[in-house]
């Protein structure tokens, strides 16, 4: 099948997603620590209150979030330009983006506790808007870069390996800029500059700068080769859409169904200590895991060469609940002790590796349900398809923020130390055997139910070569009908 | 002829939008940078420096916008100067040696069994120890920061070989002593709430009534204010140092190029100024330091007995 995209193109595609995640992954761990040690140090104000505030902020802003998905993937359907539907959103979106985040760290000088709170929320709730309003429709290019879908499959990879990176961006710029920042301050000066947040505002800046830098080559160089249809798309329709299309509505249940895999985050810290013997653990048990997603991102491109997505993703879902299950078998035979540590932490890579499936092979599937969606309807919907997907993805994440505390806290028995001296208080064995289970045996669970909704989509093997076959010849039909009428004028 | 349809030039707004947007940051960081770092303002850095005495009688942080930071991390002017010739007393240490190749009380090797297997229990009995001995050596403040690094650190020893029975030491080791004293110290002044483990309901902390409750209230409030800044001559001054203690810093006199001297004062909710201090501050580069050679800070300690 022709093919639509220079090489440079496909690069160029995964650079703009780098640039955004760099910023979207950063904003809000970094968010939360400058609102609750820095934005206000030394105003005198209620830490109780304010730590309650900042809770609540993140909340609202999560529903700020999940609308804003749906209305910018409506408004993207509706979008007619010569760009295209999805490059307007994403190249002029950019720069108040970048400026929003920027005035995150820029705290207002007042005593008043609730000015204070009120600066948050609006703050927090317009940057959440503005990153919806870029994120979304840059994550929905792949659809719509090349309507050859195994060109497309190829991009969505090599874009989902280079947006994975980008998320864990900021902690390299924080590290480097928290170097260049000692090397010029002298270490007290920097340390103090610290204290005041200060290497937060600077790298929020670097990772703005990065987000406009990396977005503009990708606005300057890619272009939509899909055409969109003229159809104007009504509200009710458009939410229709999300919740009627079976195999879309499967993607966006695998986010559902697979909510629990992500409690494991909620232990790391625990396992390092109580596991491994050392909390400076925490980060080598993170790091094999990131390799190894990264590495699993650039698998699935290889294991979708052999198989079709949904072959693919049920082999990675199996796979995953087996590596977290070996993990569970090796760590209850060695016991919680030194030994453990090594090979713990390379089973920590090769579970990473089916992480890679969840960050390509939904985005894939989705870009073909579009093709489904416009075969069936004539309108092609793009934004709000990726939209469903995306607002799927939030309600599982705050399912997740929930579950896994619970899970820590109270099901698994978790001592608090309630002496001043001692950080961490000694556990019995069954609370170590729960901790192994929630970074193990829970999530390996949740990934095969991931996989389930996954058995009934269909848009594969031949149905999919017919829509896209019917749909080339649709557009080449409009293509000639468009020319003929310029001859005639 | 046709006449040719116009295009967005995409190239040209790719590149006015990257450097527009690098203009704009570079204006806010700055901006920010120039607003909150304290160390750019005299006012602020004397004002800080006494807020942070008197808030908590916490003298020990206070120097890290003193004179000992200049040109160390100041945990590393003091494991320099008062924790390493300790810790490697034995191999000779002097201020700014390295340690790389030194063997010292920190080997693994000193450990006795109670440093092995050790759950905190017995480092927070030394800690407990300790602390009427700080309190002891503060008295008067922590101006001669010299006299109490040195014998603190020198009780340390004897008191962490008798709870554990061997000569291990580390920075580490000291350094939480002394911060742990440092903190329930501030909570004799301050007093404490009942803290409650958010998950398991546990009572974590009880609730006391400190010192300055006792003379201002239980819901007293400290507030630092810049009352006055004070006529001093950068030439005069300079004369007046004492260039062996400025080595141990690490800087010359002909480094400072401004001075600015200034009388804070403590006030509670009311207005009332219930102490004051004068504390002079200088500028190193582009930063303003404390001189806490010259700064007295006594009154700041125990104006509330």
């Amino acid at each position: 099948m022709k093919k639509y995209m220079k090489k440079s193109e496909i690069w160029t595609f995964g650079i703009g997603l780098f640039g955004v995640a760099l910023m979207t992954g950063w904003m809000p761990d970094y968010t939360a620590t400058f609102f609750a040690d820095f934005a206000f140090k030394g105003k005198g104000f209620d830490t109780v209150t304010m730590g309650n505030m900042i809770s609540t902020v993140f909340l609202v802003a999560g529903f700020v979030g999940a609308i804003c998905e749906l209305v910018i993937g409506y408004l993207v359907d509706n979008t007619r330009t010569k760009f295209g539907k999805v490059k307007p959103w994403v190249g002029f979106g950019v720069v108040p983006l970048a400026i929003v985040a920027m005035l995150v760290f820029v705290a207002p000088n007042t005593n008043s506790q609730t000015v204070a709170i009120i600066w948050m929320f609006v703050i927090y709730s317009l940057y959440t808007a503005f990153s919806c309003a870029v994120e979304s429709p840059a994550n929905c290019f792949g659809s719509l870069c090349s309507p050859n879908p195994a060109e497309r499959s190829s991009a969505i990879s090599i874009a989902s390996f280079l947006r994975s990176v980008g998320q864990s961006g900021g902690m390299v710029v924080v590290l480097v800029v928290g170097l260049i920042m000692k090397a010029v301050m002298g270490e007290q000066q920097y340390k103090n500059a610290e204290g005041q947040g200060l290497d937060l505002v600077i790298s929020t800046a670097v990772c703005a700068l990065g987000l406009v830098l990396f977005v503009m080559i990708f606005f300057a160089n890619n272009k939509e080769n899909v055409p969109f249809t003229q159809e104007k798309v009504s509200l009710k329709d458009a939410v229709k859409v999300v919740f009627t299309n079976k195999n879309l509505l499967m993607v966006s249940l695998t986010k559902l169904t697979g909510f629990g895999r992500g409690v494991y985050g909620t232990v790391s810290l625990y396992i390092a200590i109580y596991l491994l013997g050392s909390k400076d653990l925490k980060l080598a048990l993170l790091l094999p895991m990131g390799i190894g997603t990264a590495v699993g991102t650039l698998l699935v491109n290889l294991v979708l060469k052999k198989f079709n997505t949904k072959q693919t993703f049920i082999l990675f879902c199996v796979y995953g609940a087996s590596a977290l299950g070996i993990l569970f078998l090796v760590s209850r035979g060695i016991g919680f002790n030194d030994g453990l540590i090594i090979p713990f932490l390379i089973l920590n890579f090769f579970c990473g590796l089916q992480h890679g499936n969840t960050n390509v092979t939904p985005n894939i599937m989705i870009a073909d349900c579009v093709d489904e969606i416009e075969y069936k309807t004539g309108k092609r919907q793009d934004g709000l398809a990726y939209a469903g997907y995306g607002l799927f993805s939030k309600i599982a994440s705050a399912l997740t923020k929930g579950l896994g505390p619970w899970l820590l806290y109270t099901w698994s028995g978790y001592m608090v130390s309630t002496d001043a001296n001692v950080a961490y208080a000694a556990q019995t064995d069954g609370t170590l055997n729960k901790m192994l289970m929630i970074y193990t045996i829970i999530p390996a669970v949740f990934v095969i139910l991931q996989g389930v909704p996954i058995l009934f989509y269909d848009m594969v093997g031949e149905k999919k070569e017919m829509i896209t076959k019917a749909l080339a010849e649709r557009r080449a039909e409009v293509q000639q009908t468009a020319a003929d009428g310029a001859e005639q004028a | 002829m046709a006449k040719k349809e116009k295009t967005f030039p995409v190239k040209l707004y790719a590149l006015l939008a990257f450097f527009a947007v690098a203009a704009l940051l570079a204006v806010i960081v700055t901006v920010t940078f120039q607003t909150k770092y304290t160390g750019y303002h005299p006012e602020e850095v004397a004002r800080v420096y006494a807020d942070t005495v008197v808030q908590t009688g916490d003298g020990y942080n206070a120097y890290k916008n003193a004179l000992p930071s200049v040109n160390d991390k100041y945990g590393d002017f003091i494991r320099k100067q008062y924790i390493y010739p300790l810790v490697y007393r034995e191999a000779g240490y002097r201020p700014g040696d390295k340690t790389d190749e030194l063997t010292g009380f920190n080997d693994a090797s000193y450990m006795g069994e109670k440093s092995k297997t050790d759950d905190g229990s017995l480092q927070g009995q030394v800690i407990d120890t300790m602390y009427p001995y700080y309190v002891e050596l503060i008295a008067n403040g922590w101006d001669d920061y010299d006299t109490i690094f040195k014998n603190y650190f020198a009780k340390l020893v004897e008191v962490r070989k008798e709870v554990f029975g061997d000569d291990y030491m580390t920075d580490e080791i000291m350094f939480a002593a002394l911060e742990g004293n440092v903190k329930t110290y501030g909570k004799s002044l301050t007093g404490t709430e009942d803290v409650f483990d958010e998950n398991s309901g546990e009572q974590l902390e009880f609730k006391s009534i400190g010192a300055y409750q006792t003379a201002y209230g239980e819901e007293y409030k400290f507030t630092t204010v810049v009352l006055s800044e004070n006529e001093i001559a950068l030439d005069a001054y300079k004369a007046g140092l004492d260039t062996d203690r400025l080595a141990v810093y690490g800087i010359s006199a002909d480094e400072i190029t401004a001075v600015k001297s200034f009388t804070v004062g403590v006030q509670t909710e009311d207005g009332a100024t219930v102490t004051q201090a004068t504390v002079v501050v200088v500028k190193i580069g582009s930063t303003w330091y404390v001189d806490n050679t010259v700064t007295d800070t006594a009154p700041l300690y125990n104006f509330y007995k």
